[in-house]
């Protein structure tokens, strides 16, 4: 029975609050896409296995809005501004709404008549379509990123949850006149030298002298932080979770409050019904797949441009596609509030596993979750319990 | 440098999804997996077998010699390079009169970025009477070129394969690159003696042999000169967001950071450290960060790192300068972007002046000729491949990461073979 403590002793709680914060804003972009799974689940009972796409495609867009700006790699341009990143968030969403319809209009449309399992195997032939067609006119030999001049929001946030040892700190503080001295020193040795990396000996002494003083003031440093307790937010990743949020707010108040959400609500409880009674299910679902792509837009747009750097391919979309679909069913295909809540778990369930140490499982476990709750709650956390077949 | 993408059964893997109706746990499969580069630390030791088979002969007046680069897909800039490079060698040696009189002829094959493609290529160039095979950059590539080889009997001279075992497939192949075990230590080395570094934490790619390899190798050699691995962090090929990661490599406060995979991810990460308020943490890796598009996935956040590569072309040298001022004049004026120039033009000549001393014109002859080769001058260091089993004691170059308008990479300094161990 020493197993538990054994465990308990291994983690290392100063980072936990960071690891909560980082697990839900990861989880905020899995809820985005969850989002489009789920609604064409609820109106349709398909599952739109080109939705990953659709996030690629997404990324796509938002890497040409940005080259026309002049963020190529080529080009120079240094500054940017927040309303070139909601142009880039507008383009992306507007274009990914549109290969939506498209979608659903051409591949869905002429199935729908037909036994589920072939929209199933249409939905998966568009989705390798994409992805491998995509090869041919997209830009992927080597992947390409957006350029990371196009954040302007850097920096971040910290918040002190305790403060350092300011005794310690002082006393490092001491240090750092050392610090000073040393690297003057080293520096005016470098003048006279050929190179930092081809040094005399008296040179080499010197770089050892300045590099030993910043290690010991580093370490003094470190030492009065050891138990102060700050979280970090990166700014990029702030303003993703609150464009997140307020375009969670915003389909929340599109479904319940307006008559095209109550005619996507009627249409995903009985269809036929709900044509019987005058709503035009085409447009229905089409608004449908209009809106859920959109909001995979704004994640893959968001997802590219404030993770700077992240190599965008044709397969951009797989991954968090798959993992979004897991939350989706996680929290209850069908079910708005339960993409949402599927999203963030899925997100914390993946920083908590990096947290505990067990890293090179991350997916594992985040799917073993998911194997459990299914077991337990086959309709998923807020789903109905009724048993459907895909 | 060996990246092999491979596609498995991502089509079964939907349908299996589908079929099941939620299934997620098999997104590995259907994204780029990169195999190879040897899990296993076998220096390359004897027992080489010799391929039994006959070759090709030279038949008439030319003598064919095949190369296989991926000139479609992930890796195209890389075979470009190697192929230009080799066909720099070979015009050189035409305009100063072939060998015995017989021009050489430079068939090309493309790998199209794929082992099979490379395996495909192979025995298309060999059916087409190659007496000798050039290539590739990826060891997965390598691997199977030099498979089909071997039951040909036709020799192969990888250009930028580094797995350390690839030389284990027969007496046939060799190489003009360093090998993995080479370059790990001599990163930690840098690191160490150069850098001032103590507390070292390593990030690696999971999902690449690779990665995995060089960071054991940089780990346990820093490890034998007195500094500490604090922590090392995994993650995913294809993965965005590495925040769970450096949170926990954070709270060990690390004065370096060795990024063991490749320059797609190593970007990203390099962003997202900075942004975790890591600010001063200096950022390292191997020769898979060579690609001047690390300067737009690591932006501003990578300057300032140091990477290990096999040339450079700022390299004080006159082999190099002959090279380059040779290869602006074919190309308007520009520099090769990577190394693979280089290496290709390497790999291509120490083939041809084997082939100038071996007794006939025939694939047999030439192996035994490659596997004689003693002090040959090559663009990126003298290579002998005499005694030490296709893999020669290279050079390798720690180079900083600049903005391009510096030249991307920037020599620092050169690790000789034997300064390693």
């Amino acid at each position: 029975m020493t197993v538990l403590p054994d465990l308990l002793a291994g983690l290392e709680f100063s980072t936990l609050p960071q690891q909560l914060v980082n697990g839900i804003l990861l989880g905020a972009i899995y809820a985005l896409i969850a989002l489009g799974y789920t609604m064409v689940y609820g109106v349709l009972k398909l599952i739109n296995f080109a939705h990953g796409e659709v996030f690629m495609l997404g990324a796509y867009t938002a890497l040409f809005t940005s080259w026309s700006f002049g963020f190529t790699q080529a080009g120079n341009k240094q500054d940017s501004s927040p309303g070139i990143l909601i142009l880039m968030l507008i383009v992306s969403m507007t274009v990914c709404g549109i290969v939506g319809v498209l979608i659903e209009r051409f591949a869905y449309r002429p199935m729908r008549s037909q036994p589920r399992i072939a929209s199933l195997i249409t939905a998966i032939g568009i989705s390798l379509l994409l992805q491998y067609g995509g090869q041919l006119f997209l830009p992927s030999s080597p992947p390409p990123s957006i350029s990371d001049k196009v954040n302007p929001f850097k920096g971040n946030i910290e918040i002190p949850l305790k403060p350092a040892d300011s005794a310690l700190l002082a006393q490092a503080e001491q240090l750092k006149a050392k610090v000073t001295r040393t690297k003057a020193a080293y520096d005016e040795q470098l003048k006279s030298e050929k190179d930092s990396f081809n040094l005399s000996p008296v040179g080499k002494e010197l770089r050892t002298a300045s590099q030993d003083a910043e290690r010991d003031y580093r370490n003094a440093i470190d030492k009065a932080n050891k138990d102060a307790l700050v979280i970090t937010f990166p700014q990029g990743q702030v303003i993703m979770l609150v464009t997140t949020v307020v375009l969670m707010i915003i389909l929340t108040w599109l479904v319940m409050k307006t008559t095209a959400g109550r005619a996507m609500r009627a249409a995903s409880l009985d269809f036929d019904a709900a044509s019987l009674m005058g709503i035009n299910v085409n447009t229905v679902i089409a608004f449908t797949f209009f809106i859920g792509s959109a909001l995979a837009g704004a994640g893959a747009m968001m997802n590219a441009s404030f993770l700077g750097g992240t190599k965008i391919d044709t397969f951009f979309g797989m991954l968090p596609g798959v993992k979004a679909f897991v939350a989706a069913v996680l929290g209850g295909i069908g079910n708005i509030p339960g993409a949402v809540l599927g999203g963030i778990l899925m997100g914390l369930a993946e920083t908590m596993v990096i947290w505990a140490g067990y890293g090179n499982y991350k997916d594992a476990i985040a799917f073993i979750v998911l194997i459990v709750v299914l077991l337990v709650k086959p309709g998923g956390l807020l789903g109905s319990n009724k048993v459907e077949k895909v | 440098m060996n990246i092999q993408f491979s596609w498995k059964h991502g089509l079964i893997a939907l349908a299996v999804a589908a079929a099941i109706g939620c299934n997620g746990g098999d997104s590995t499969a259907t994204t780029p997996t990169v195999e190879n580069k040897g899990t296993e630390a076998t220096p390359a030791a004897a027992g080489r077998k010799a391929p039994t088979a006959e070759g090709n002969k030279v038949e008439g007046d030319v003598i064919k010699v095949g190369i296989v680069g991926s000139l479609t897909g992930d890796q195209k800039p890389w075979g470009e390079d190697s192929v230009e490079g080799a066909k720099m060698a070979v015009e050189e040696l035409n305009a100063a009169g072939g060998i015995n009189g017989k021009k050489v002829e430079l068939n090309t094959g493309d790998s199209t970025s794929k082992a099979e493609g490379a395996k495909t290529a192979a025995e298309k160039l060999i059916s087409d009477g190659v007496i000798g095979i050039i290539g590739e950059v990826a060891s997965g590539h390598t691997i199977q070129i030099a498979k089909s080889a071997f039951d040909k009997g036709v020799p192969v001279v990888a250009i930028g394969a580094t797995k350390t075992d690839l030389t284990q497939e027969g007496t046939h192949v060799s190489r003009v690159c360093y090998i993995d075990d080479f370059q790990g230590p001599v990163m930690a080395k840098f690191a160490y003696e150069e850098l001032g570094l103590r507390k070292v934490a390593l990030m690696t790619d999971n999902k690449q042999p690779y990665s995995q390899y060089l960071s054991k190798t940089f780990g346990d050699k820093f490890k034998a000169l007195g500094g500490t691995i604090v922590k090392e962090a995994f993650y995913e090929s294809g993965q965005t967001q590495f925040s769970g990661q450096i949170t926990e490599l954070k709270a060990e406060t690390p004065d370096g950071l060795f990024l063991s995979g490749y320059f797609t991810e190593v970007g990203p990460i390099a962003q997202q450290v900075r942004q975790a308020g890591l600010k001063d943490v200096k950022l390292m890796g191997g020769d898979g960060w060579d690609s001047p598009q690390l300067l737009t996935s690591g932006g501003d956040a990578i300057l300032g790192s140091f990477f290990c590569n096999h040339y450079n072309n700022k390299e004080d040298r006159p082999a190099v300068k002959t090279f380059l001022d040779a290869y602006k004049k074919g190309h308007a004026g520009k520099e090769p972007g990577t190394t693979m120039a280089a290496l290709g033009y390497d790999a291509t000549k120490l083939m041809l002046e084997a082939l100038k001393k071996a007794k006939s014109l025939d694939s047999k002859s030439l192996i035994e000729a490659i596997n004689e080769t003693e002090n040959f001058a090559g663009v990126s260091g003298t290579i002998t491949l005499k005694g030490f089993n296709g893999n020669p004691p290279k050079r390798a170059l720690v180079v900083e990461v600049r903005p391009q308008s510096e030249g991307f990479q920037v020599f620092r300094k050169a690790y000789e073979a034997d300064e390693i161990k």
